[in-house]
């Protein structure tokens, strides 16, 4: 009699810590999609800037070609080739800065000031999407979460490569 | 851009009413929102509620625990949750704002109570210790709830990825730069002098560190004055010093913010000889914009405000020596000494709560992205809805 209360008692307290972890884990899915539609939508504003830029007095000709490209690849490559691609725009955007073209039109220091409060907002982004995912990779990787099928249908999370020195 | 109205809820873990950096960190940014057109809700403990201000909501009377070497005023309990939870579910927040969620306080109950956009911002710095280690499986599970972590300098981020296995983007602690921007030096305050201010009582402020110099840096500057500046009780300090030089030293007490600004513009040297606890340094950060040429220790917080001794010069923590050395050099130097000081006002700028505040408003918009309000956790919990348990306070 004892045991079998016992037993029962364990199994509620089991189920009860199932359930916790499941809640956990599918908040931190919950923060990974967030994080990412954010860094998203802040590196497709990245690559609308570059491609204003590209077309803007501050480009020669062949610096405009290559961030036209890269600006084009970063858009469209999908997740898995995302970090590869928005490197590449970082490296092409680096190239045309480092030469300290410091312009004095208006227009153009709008457009170099945009990029800049961008790139600093790309890089929080970043941090916040990779502490995220790796999170969530800890807990996907625990045992009892693997055996019990918690994480459930939902796709692992796919690290971000993004160099940490954007620009 | 999101240009609308937030509302924020903060939660400020230690006692409202007692002094120290967390709850003025807390104070100066509400005020800042709120200026800035947002509605915000501040949750602290309180002490003496019939004087907070409007913004301020109490959730009890804090509690004295002995917590990391120095006594804390937090507040927790089943009472202290209800309040909690009950701010949570009338506040209808977009977004919460928890400080110092890794302590035992309301902070840490919010962050389990609530689910939803949610920011964290780590203060301490704290040295690697076995107790928070053996803690951190438990606090896992809760902090890794919020969207987003603030670390307010490198020694405090350090601290969250050494404990806690988590980054955070660091943004420093906020000043208001202009109430510094303009001192009027006053004659009473120029000349060859130094200055301190804070709790000079207690010993990691290392005012002891400054009194042991002394001896040697008037040997080489005889007419050097220190003016320390800061409540406490002199007597007990003025008999540890040296007879002779007991007249070199004139203790202001308190004193107003203008005079503050009027005393960094008349000093030669500001000595910040702190010997350790200290995770930001805001007294640096206001002595850099009120344009006083700086000698800090060499403690991590401080070399990473003066980015390594580039906007200040840093001495060997705790050596008196190295301290009475440097200032010597900057008091026969003046082209430096007056270059440094120029740079470090320029350096301080970046602390004004103008930019600080705007930084932490972008971790905020980024938080939202979700487009969640805050809710309570429970709500979300299967067996709540089956129950049909309704735990908030309606009323």
């Amino acid at each position: 009699m004892k045991t079998s209360v016992f037993v029962i008692v364990f199994m509620l307290i089991f189920i009860w810590y199932l359930t916790f972890l499941a809640t956990r884990l599918d908040r931190l899915h919950h923060r990974v999609e967030t994080s990412w539609a954010n860094l998203d939508g802040l590196l497709q504003r990245r690559a609308a800037v570059a491609l204003e830029i590209s077309r803007s007095e501050i480009a020669d000709p062949a610096s405009a070609m290559l961030l036209t490209a890269a600006a084009y690849q970063a858009r469209e490559a999908n997740i898995e080739n995302r970090s590869v691609a928005e490197s590449g725009l970082s490296g092409a955007l680096g190239l045309l800065l480092a030469d300290g073209q410091s312009s004095q039109r208006p227009a153009e220091v709008v457009l170099l000031r945009e990029l800049s409060q961008l790139t600093d907002k790309v890089r929080i982004a970043i941090a916040l999407h990779v502490d995220a995912v790796t999170r969530t990779h800890l807990v996907r990787r625990k045992l009892i979460v693997r055996i019990f099928r918690l994480a459930g249908t939902a796709p692992l999370p796919i690290t971000y490569e993004f160099e940490s020195d954007v620009l | 851009m999101l240009t609308r109205s937030l509302k924020i809820g903060i939660v400020c873990p230690y006692g409202w009413d007692t002094p120290g950096g967390v709850q003025n960190h807390v104070r100066d940014l509400a005020e800042f929102l709120i200026a800035a057109g947002h509605d915000v809700s501040v949750l602290a403990p309180v002490i003496d509620e019939t004087s907070i201000p409007s913004y301020v909501v109490s959730a009890g009377k804090p509690i004295a625990i002995p917590y990391n070497g120095a006594v804390a005023r937090v507040l927790f309990g089943p009472i202290a949750f209800a309040r909690v939870r009950q701010w949570i579910a009338q506040g209808g927040f977009d977004i919460l704002h928890l400080h110092e969620p890794a302590i035992p306080s309301i902070s840490l109950l919010a962050c389990w109570a609530a689910v939803g956009p949610m920011v964290g911002t780590f203060h301490a710095a704290a040295k690697r210790q076995k107790a928070i280690f053996a803690i951190g499986p438990i606090l896992e599970p809760v902090i890794e709830k919020l969207s987003a972590r603030i670390a307010v300098s490198e020694a405090a981020r350090a601290t969250l990825t050494e404990h806690l296995e988590t980054d955070a983007v660091v943004i420093p602690n906020g000043i208001y730069a202009d109430r510094y921007r303009d001192g009027v030096p006053k004659p009473q305050w120029q000349g060859n002098t130094l200055g301190f201010i804070g709790r000079f009582e207690e010993p990691r402020k290392g005012l002891s560190v400054l009194v042991d110099a002394l001896p040697i840096i008037s040997r080489f500057a005889p007419d050097v004055r220190v003016f320390v500046a800061g409540p406490g009780d002199q007597e007990e300090v003025i008999k540890s010093i040296d007879p002779q030089l007991r007249s070199r030293f004139t203790f202001l007490g308190k004193i107003s913010e203008q005079d503050k600004a009027n005393f960094l513009a008349s000093i030669s040297l500001y000595i910040a000889p702190n010997t350790g606890g200290e995770s930001f340094g805001i007294i640096l950060a206001e002595a850099l914009a009120g344009g006083a040429t700086v000698v800090a220790s060499d403690i991590p917080a401080f070399e990473s405000l003066l980015s390594h001794g580039e906007y200040g010069e840093l001495f060997e923590s705790e050596s008196s020596t190295e301290l009475a050395k440097r200032v010597i050099d900057l008091l026969r130097n003046d082209d430096r000494r007056i270059a440094l000081g120029k740079a470090g006002k320029k350096h301080a700028q970046q602390f004004d709560w103008k930019v600080v505040a705007d930084q932490i408003f972008s971790i905020y918009e980024m938080s939202l992205v979700s487009g969640e309000k805050v809710r309570l956790a429970s709500e979300n919990r299967a067996w709540s809805r089956f129950i049909g348990r309704d735990q908030r306070g309606d009323d």
